[in-house]
């Protein structure tokens, strides 16, 4: 095989204006913190410090709370079609900077930049868009029952996709006409906070849309106030039971979208090149830090040599390396903590028995790093089989016939997503009805929509981003 | 002639049960007392097991079929009306009021059973993705649900606390408190209707008694609580569920659409086309 090396292509930071510190954006200005307590967010590519943030305590978040409270009483005597608008123009600015908003995300993130520029931002601008043209149509949405927005909405988003998260949960809450208050994760929270300087921009008015920039801490103290009438989360299943037992009681809607472990199925009358493909996008895609990566890997026993080989071999082929070089393929660890959480469980898979294959590549000196990794001969208890790693590991089960991988695929705790590989039809759809999981790629993976709902079964969570089942998420029936 | 009083028992998974503990408690009505089960824990985790396998038993019937047995349950309870009705007015309803529940009651089912076979056609859709894919998103049945019925003295608001769940495919365990002996009476209709065993299971007691296992059993995958409890009990619900991440739904909408959408789990299916 000819080793051609690519050239580098790397994108540059200059067009990204970063402050060396930033504080809250509160009744439509920055303000600052009253917590004076800041963090450094760092570059996980790097480890260059980027800016300082603020770490939100209870006085920042009872005033962006108040602000989001006043806020309310605005927004809802805005006209939806001029809600419509606001929305619109933020699609239309967020599509105008993509270009910043992508390297600034790539930079805080460690994702690879041909991600954040070809998925994340055109995904977080047609979100925007599409629920901009929901704000007026509410009442046609389902049926002719009443509904009613929530109020002030508490929203605590994770790092993996920063500024989409953003949008998924900001853009169905201000269309269904609730105010907000943003909390970002504190290692990505640059992408919102540019993001908030567009609000500025296009006069949303003061308090629709709060930030308030933190940790856990920051995000305990939005969870268990008194004034906030609905909390969305996504992030890992543990943090969201822990929020669920602290509403315990209290009349405050929730939404949850936690962690997966999801099955990719490959029957072996799949398209077997497609599947690979597929198998490689499911579980490298932003390093596999993602809550419905294909992390699982079903294959039916009598193809399980041949296509552990195709799949060794493609995986060879992925770029590790500089996020903001539009060859990446698979970016930086976003965190250390991520990273010793990752090496930890592939430690524990090893010891255990799996055999583990990692590509051969170079990893940068500085940053934190994980190699594409797959493992092979693993019993269904290990806990690689088991548990989210979060990271580039692949995991592999076989199975022998389709009721045995539907059993294997459900025998989790978790029901985000599982995909299908096969070019029979029937199987596809036969298979589709007995997974236990809110979102099924059939011969795909990884394939997302602001019209196509996305959340889970189980201890996935509860409620629907996306489409129209996600204005279901901001809307109460009113008695 | 002596007139004979009826035992009322609990039903589970199409059989009459006392509570496996021996205990009950009394509706002193204005006519009649009736001794009825004081569910246990472990009547509790009986009813669940049963409705495991009531809710395969349920889904795989068609939509068809089960919108005929809902329809069956409203010919069975027209049938026995006079029953109900007496039995109303032994709970303190006037004669008529009683006439219009029971009526309302037929009505509510009959509206149901016609919904069987329908609402995945309202809550369902295509998702016009931007791109070269089939994308569909269509509903299923959480699974195994627990209800608390409403304390109320009606037939009506008795269904409206079972049949949105049962509607979409869950299989049911009904809990009654107050209003227990028109619910242990709705159980013999049931009985008669050709419900699957274990679809639905129809309980009598105090809900502090089970509030605990209601919330922590993982199997239960679904609470919805039609009775406005104590801040303490959905404390006690909400932290034991959170345990599973369980669905609670307090005091769910019943009527319409939005009666069932708390018991549906969306899955949406992705395809790409081509040639």
């Amino acid at each position: 095989m000819n080793n051609w090396e690519y050239s580098e292509s790397i994108e540059s930071e200059k067009i990204v204006n970063i402050e060396k510190k930033y504080g809250n954006f509160i009744d439509g200005k920055f303000v600052t913190p009253k917590s004076k307590q800041y963090i450094d967010t760092i570059s996980p590519s790097t480890e260059k410090i980027l800016s300082s943030i603020s770490i939100g305590n209870q006085q920042d978040v009872d005033y962006a709370v108040a602000s989001a409270k006043e806020g309310l009483k605005k927004w809802s005597k805005t006209n939806p079609s001029e809600r419509a608008k606001y929305l619109f123009k933020l699609a239309r600015l967020i599509q105008e900077r993509s270009r910043e908003f992508a390297v600034l995300e790539s930079l805080d993130g460690g994702k690879p930049i041909k991600e954040s520029r070809d998925f994340d931002l055109p995904q977080v601008a047609q979100n925007f868009f599409y629920y901009a043209g929901w704000a007026d149509k509410l009442d046609i949405s389902w049926g002719n029952e009443q509904y009613k927005p929530y109020g002030v909405v508490g929203q605590i988003i994770p790092w993996n996709f920063p500024l989409l998260m953003l949008s998924w949960k900001v853009a169905p809450a201000l269309a269904t006409g609730n105010t907000v208050v943003l909390k970002p994760a504190e290692t990505t929270p640059l992408t919102a906070l540019l993001f908030a300087e567009l609000c500025e921009e296009v006069g949303l008015p003061d308090g629709v849309f709060n930030l308030v920039t933190g940790d856990g801490s920051t995000g305990s103290h939005l969870v268990n106030h008194k004034d906030i009438k609905k909390i969305a989360f996504t992030g890992s299943t543990g943090v969201g039971k822990y929020i669920q037992k602290s509403l315990a009681g209290r009349d405050v809607g929730l939404t949850l979208e936690l962690g997966g472990k999801a099955a990719n199925i490959v029957y072996s009358d799949a398209a077997l090149d497609e599947a690979v493909e597929g198998v490689v996008n499911g579980i490298f895609f932003n390093q596999g830090h993602v809550c419905c990566a294909g992390s699982r890997l079903l294959v039916q026993e009598d193809i399980e040599e041949k296509f552990i080989k195709k799949l060794e071999k493609r995986m060879q082929t992925l770029n590790v390396g500089n996020p903001l070089d539009k060859n990446t393929d698979v970016g930086a660890i976003n965190s250390k903590d991520q990273l010793d959480k990752i090496e930890k469980l592939v430690n524990e898979g090893v010891a255990d028995g799996g055999d583990l294959f990692q590509i051969e590549c170079e990893l940068p000196k500085n940053g934190f790093w994980f190699k594409p990794s797959l493992f092979t001969s693993v019993q269904a208890n290990y806990k690689i089989a088991t548990e989210e790693i979060f990271g580039p590991v692949l995991t592999t089960l076989t199975f022998r016939t389709p009721e045995e991988a539907v059993e294997i695929a459900n025998n989790t705790e978790y029901g985000l997503s599982a995909g299908i590989w096969t070019e029979k039809g029937s199987k596809i759809l036969w298979t589709a009805d007995r997974l236990e999981a809110g979102v099924i790629w059939a011969n795909t993976f990884n394939k997302f929509d602001p019209a196509s709902p996305f959340g889970g079964y189980k201890e996935s969570g509860f409620g629907r981003e996306g489409g129209r089942h996600g204005l279901l998420s901001y809307l109460k029936v009113s008695s | 002639m002596t007139d004979i009083k009826k035992t009322y028992k609990n039903y589970v998974h199409g059989k009459f049960v006392r509570s496996e503990s021996g205990k009950v408690y009394s509706i002193d009505l204005k006519e009649e007392k009736y001794e009825i089960p004081l569910t246990s824990k472990k009547d509790l985790r009986d009813a669940v097991t049963s409705s495991k396998e009531g809710f395969k038993n349920w889904n795989q019937l068609t939509m068809y079929n089960r919108s005929q047995i809902l329809y069956r349950l409203s010919e069975m309870i027209e049938g026995n009306k006079d029953s109900y009705i007496s039995l109303l007015q032994d709970h303190g309803l006037s004669k008529l009021d009683s006439k219009n529940d029971i009526n309302n009651a037929i009505d509510t089912i009959v509206w149901y059973a016609g919904l069987v076979d329908k609402w995945e056609q309202l809550t369902g859709n295509l998702n016009p993705v931007a791109g070269e894919y089939f994308n569909i998103s269509h509903q299923e049945a959480i699974g195994v649900t627990f209800t608390l019925s409403p304390n109320s003295m009606s037939l009506d608001e008795l269904v409206k606390s079972i049949l949105p769940a049962l509607t979409v495919g869950c299989s049911v365990i009904n809990f009654s408190d107050e209003n227990a002996v028109i619910a242990l009476k709705l159980s013999e209709d049931v009985n008669n209707s050709d419900f699957p065993s274990g679809s639905l299971n129809l309980l009598s007691g105090k809900f502090e008694n089970i509030i605990e296992d209601v919330g922590g059993h993982v199997e239960i995958k679904h609470a919805a609580i039609y009775e406005d409890i104590s801040k303490k009990s959905k404390e006690v619900l909400g932290q034991k569920g959170s345990e599973s991440v369980k669905r609670i739904s307090l005091i769910p909408s019943t009527s319409g659409l939005s009666s069932i959408i708390p018991f549906i789990e969306t899955k949406t299916v992705w395809h790409p086309k081509g040639k």
